[in-house]
């Protein structure tokens, strides 16, 4: 009882959230009905409520909600269009389900409300007889009656003609315990009630062989429902309540308001980043005030800082963690109606359910594990007396066990079935339409198993009520993305098959390595981080236009970072690049880099309404020095990567901006000197020839005004010793654009040994002027360099 | 004493029930800013702050208009250049260069503007409908608004927060 009020309880909030967003969604879906993508959401819903309810036996829901799928079903391969008259049939089934989920909540039990005229309409819809009855038509309230003895029957009954005999007697027992169960609890109430009860009667064993009456009347040992007044419901329910209660409180803990944790956990996220901010701060400090003392007193506050930080963050991670467990306990009950359902010997091993993880992963887990393992026993397990021809015990398992890895959760699902068959996997795929028959020749069976969990791909040949609609696996990977986790599938023909789903301990805070293209800084989360590589030019393949390169003994795809993000190229690229190769279950993609930055825990922040939903953007980060750094999605990474013409090898060399010279103004010469006697000297030298002249005092500005793009220089005059950039830096720096790479850079110093020469020429200036020098002479060093016309003298 | 407090008290009160009928609803406070050469203009409630520009990183796949991201005290706002969205060629930032953090609900975004103009209190009969010429629901104008010798036009926040690409 004490397990069945648990699932029940997760039931009913899970549901009543799942109803919430149906009622959202369906209006809209009115407006846009050819979103297949909302209309894919709505019939999953539908899908899991009716998963869900038929395991908890509310008959009447599962009913209902499995006409409903029809409907939508149809909708969904675009065999009904959405009207706004079959809309009026699903909102009102809709609301039946929450007053049936409403009953639930009241009575654990879904007894009681007539579905028949609204599922007749569903069916109507899904049959396609629309006759010139209108649909909507005397939609009846939903009545609550007291006595479900003549409902459930009238219900269930057209399905008993279909049942095989061994079918009908389990649901024959299922329907009596069911009763008994409704019984006791109404007994149990009403002692809680402070009522005597006549005891149980014993449990009916002739009647249950009767075809018409599978929910004998003479079980019930409630008086007529005549004499139950509404007020008495009313203290029943209110009764029943205080029993729950008092389960509850046995337990040593504190009910917090999850808002509260995120709160903290929002709190912690703000520390951390200022505990990376204080660390690079240090750093720097670390630079300019080498072999002080207060360093070391210093680097020991940063220290504890940054380590009660990781402590304080796990401690709050940790409140907010649940045992797995939670979402386990629903499943030895679920494989036990499923082995009845289906006919199969199905045993079920359990490990690790002790193993934690956070609150709103547990929670979004619940549906891909429950689609996971019914697809086991539908699909994977094969039925007793195949499992004896192929030698194997009758008794098929299916192993769930969840386990730490690093700093990721692992919860593994084994089974001992037929396996899956990779090339029958990939005909059906083809067939479908779902890939090309080049793709399928170049798969390999691990890609082919990952074939499951496409959308719309579906391998069973019936629709049972089990599975088979080609919804589940894509659910399972939908949900598992959606908490940044990954899924590896293995199996062997006529072994077995296993499934692994990896995902990580918390949402708000990862790893993350830091990358950077051009100017620009980008984080990769590192559980998507196989391995970092370095290469050269050289080692990189161009195959049909992709590039690629030779990773040991594999072929990797390549693609630019820059070409991915639209990065603009303005700096050089060097001989040497870096490939990130990432691995998402079983593809990979080598992500080319310019720079690898580090690895840093970062805080995820949502891009906010305005921007979300950017492809390949998953959110963003604050860095320690202040700015914003993107963090990369490495699924939708992966799929962009596809459709990226390469552009590593073709540096388009730096479009000449050479515009026509019509007047001695047009030329531009920047002036770098720290003082400004030299630059006035430099003017009085220069102005006589009629050029403009724009001046900087040091290497800093100048490459500030350089950037801004506001002037086209033509030439600098560089000196050498300045504050904050110094002319070599400067030189240096300049040259790194591509845009500049021509541009003649000459020294104007008073420095006059080789080296310093030396120095200028690596460094990349074209001139060397020794000070002091004639104003002629500078002069006619610019005017070359320029390539200035005589004509405008 | 206390009867001079009182008198304060009763003074200040005084004050501000005259401030309030001089802020009657017929009176629409606005903030002017200049882009390009026309001045327009967003109801003050909706401004969440103005500050002087700073770094932002860029985001790609977006349109040109939608320069990036910055960090406004720790959370990430999106900053948009309404030069550019208004069609105008992008210019440098320099002095007068303002970002302007608007809000709604949970809405937030920043806005690159050329120049800031004044708090502007302009009467409601003052402000007419959108020319007819600009019409439809797209329209970003709210209204024109009539002060003096300026015409000024009042943009809808909402349409300027909502994502159109």
């Amino acid at each position: 009882m004490d397990e069945f009020q648990e699932i029940l309880q997760d039931f009913l909030v899970e549901s009543f959230e799942l109803v919430e967003k149906l009622d959202e969604d369906l209006v809209e879906l009115e407006n846009t009905p050819e979103d297949l993508e909302l209309l894919n959401g709505i019939f999953r819903v539908a899908h899991t409520v009716k998963g869900a309810s038929s395991f908890l036996n509310f008959d009447v829901l599962t009913h209902l909600t499995h006409h409903m799928e029809d409907v939508l079903n149809k909708a969904r391969h675009g065999d009904l269009i959405i009207t706004p008259d079959i809309m009026d049939v699903i909102l009102e089934s809709i609301d039946l389900m929450k007053t049936l989920l409403n009953t639930i909540r009241d009575t654990s039990a879904d007894a009681g409300i007539d579905v028949s005229a609204c599922v007749a309409r569903l069916d109507k819809v899904s049959n396609g007889l629309e006759e010139g009855e209108s649909l909507t038509s005397n939609a009846p309230e939903a009545t609550v009656e007291t006595s479900a003895i003549e409902d459930v029957p009238a219900e269930e009954e057209p399905d008993y003609d279909n049942m095989d005999p061994d079918e009908l007697e389990a649901e024959i027992e299922r329907l009596l315990n069911q009763r008994q169960e409704e019984d006791k609890a109404k007994r149990e109430a009403k002692i809680a009630a402070g009522e005597s009860v006549p005891k149980a009667p014993p449990a009916p064993s002739e009647e249950a062989e009767s075809k018409r009456e599978p929910t004998p009347a003479p079980v019930s040992p409630t008086p007529p429902p005549a004499t139950i007044s509404e007020a008495k419901k009313e203290s029943d329910v209110k009764a029943a309540a205080p029993v729950n209660r008092a389960q509850t409180s046995v337990e040593q803990t504190i009910r917090v308001d999850v808002k509260r944790l995120d709160h903290l956990m929002n709190l912690i996220g703000e520390l951390v980043l200022a505990k990376n901010r204080l660390i690079k701060i240090n750093d720097d400090v670390e630079e300019r005030y080498e072999g002080e003392e207060f360093l070391e007193e210093l680097n020991q506050v940063v220290s504890i800082v940054s380590l009660v930080t990781t402590d304080l963050q796990i401690a709050v991670m940790k409140t907010r963690m649940l045992p797995i467990g939670k979402v386990f306990n629903k499943f030895p009950r679920m494989i036990r109606d499923l082995t009845r359902e289906l006919n199969k010997k199905i045993e079920l091993e359990i490990s690790g359910e002790d193993t934690e993880l956070d609150k709103s992963i547990v929670e979004e887990i619940g549906d891909p594990l429950v689609h996971i393992i019914r697809n086991s026993c539908d699909h994977g397990i094969e039925v007793p007396s195949v499992r004896m021809a192929a030698g194997k015990s009758e008794t098929g398992t299916i192993a769930l066990r969840a386990y730490n890895e690093g700093n990721q959760i692992v919860i593994q699902i084994d089974d001992d079935g037929k396996g899956l068959d990779a090339n029958m996997l990939k005909n059906k795929a083809l067939e479908k339409g779902l890939i090309s028959e080049k793709e399928a020749d170049n798969m390999s069976d691990k890609e082919a198993f990952s074939l499951i969990m496409k959308a719309g791909f579906s391998t069973a040949a019936a629709v049972t009520n089990v599975s088979g609609r080609g919804v589940g696996m894509d659910v399972v990977k939908t949900n598992i993305e959606k908490v940044n986790g990954i899924i590896d599938i293995e199996s062997e023909m006529g072994k077995g098959s296993s499934m692994r789903l990896k995902i990580p301990l918390t949402l708000a805070i990862i790893q993350a390595l830091l990358v950077g293209v051009q100017e620009e800084h980008y984080a990769i989360p590192l559980a998507s981080v196989l391995e970092t590589v370095r290469i050269s030019k050289d080692e990189i393949y161009t195959v049909e236009g992709r590039s690629v390169m030779r990773l040991r003994e594999d072929v990797l795809s390549l693609v630019h970072i820059g070409d991915i993000f639209e990065v603009e190229r303005i700096l050089d690229v060097s001989e040497h690049a870096y490939v990130v190769v990432l691995g998402l279950g079983t593809s990979k993609l080598g992500l080319i880099v310019d720079t690898l930055v580090g690895q840093e825990e970062i805080v995820i922040k949502s891009l906010g309404e305005y921007l979300k939903g950017i492809d390949g953007i998953a959110g963003a980060t604050i860095r320690g020095d202040g700015g914003v750094t993107l963090i990369c999605d490495v699924v939708a990474l992966m799929d962009m990567a596809k459709g990226v013409k390469s552009t590593i090898m073709d540096n388009d060399a730096g479009k000449e901006s050479s515009n026509e010279k019509t007047k001695a103004s047009d030329y531009t010469v920047m002036i770098v000197d720290d003082s400004k006697t030299d630059r006035m000297i430099m003017k009085k030298a220069l102005e006589p020839i009629g050029v403009t002249l724009v001046e900087a005092s040091d290497g800093q500005e100048a490459l500030n005004i350089l950037k801004s793009g506001e002037h086209s220089f033509d030439a600098l005059l560089i000196d050498i010793e300045m504050p904050r950039m110094d002319g070599y830096s400067l030189a240096s720096e300049i040259k790194k654009y591509n845009r500049y790479k021509n541009l003649p850079l000459i020294a104007v110093t008073s420095r006059t040994g080789k080296s310093d020469r030396m120095r200028g020429v690596e460094s990349g200036m074209v001139e060397y002027i020794t000070k002091p020098y004639s104003a002629d002479y500078l002069s006619s060093v610019v005017q070359r360099n320029v390539n200035f016309k005589s004509e405008f003298l | 004493m206390s009867d001079k407090l009182k008198q304060i008290i009763n003074k200040q009160s005084e004050q501000q029930g005259a401030e309030t009928l001089d802020q009657s609803d017929d009176i629409v406070q606005l903030v002017g800013f200049v882009i390009g050469e026309e001045e327009y203009a967003v109801p003050i409630l909706a401004i969440q702050e103005i500050i002087k520009p700073f770094t932002w990183t860029r985001c790609p796949q977006v349109p040109k208009y939608v320069l990036g991201v910055f960090n406004l005290r720790g959370s990430v706002i999106p900053l948009i250049d309404l030069r550019v969205k208004f069609g105008l060629p992008p210019k440098s930032h320099n002095d007068e260069t303002r970002f302007f953090v608007l809000k709604q609900d949970e809405d937030v975004a920043g806005f690159v503007i050329d120049r800031l103009t004044s708090a502007i209190r302009i009467k409601k009969q003052n402000i007419g409908p959108a020319p007819d010429t600009i019409n439809g629901d797209d329209t970003m104008i709210d209204g024109v608004g009539k002060k003096e010798d300026r015409i000024i036009t009042i943009l809808k926040v909402d349409k300027l927060l909502a994502r159109d690409f």
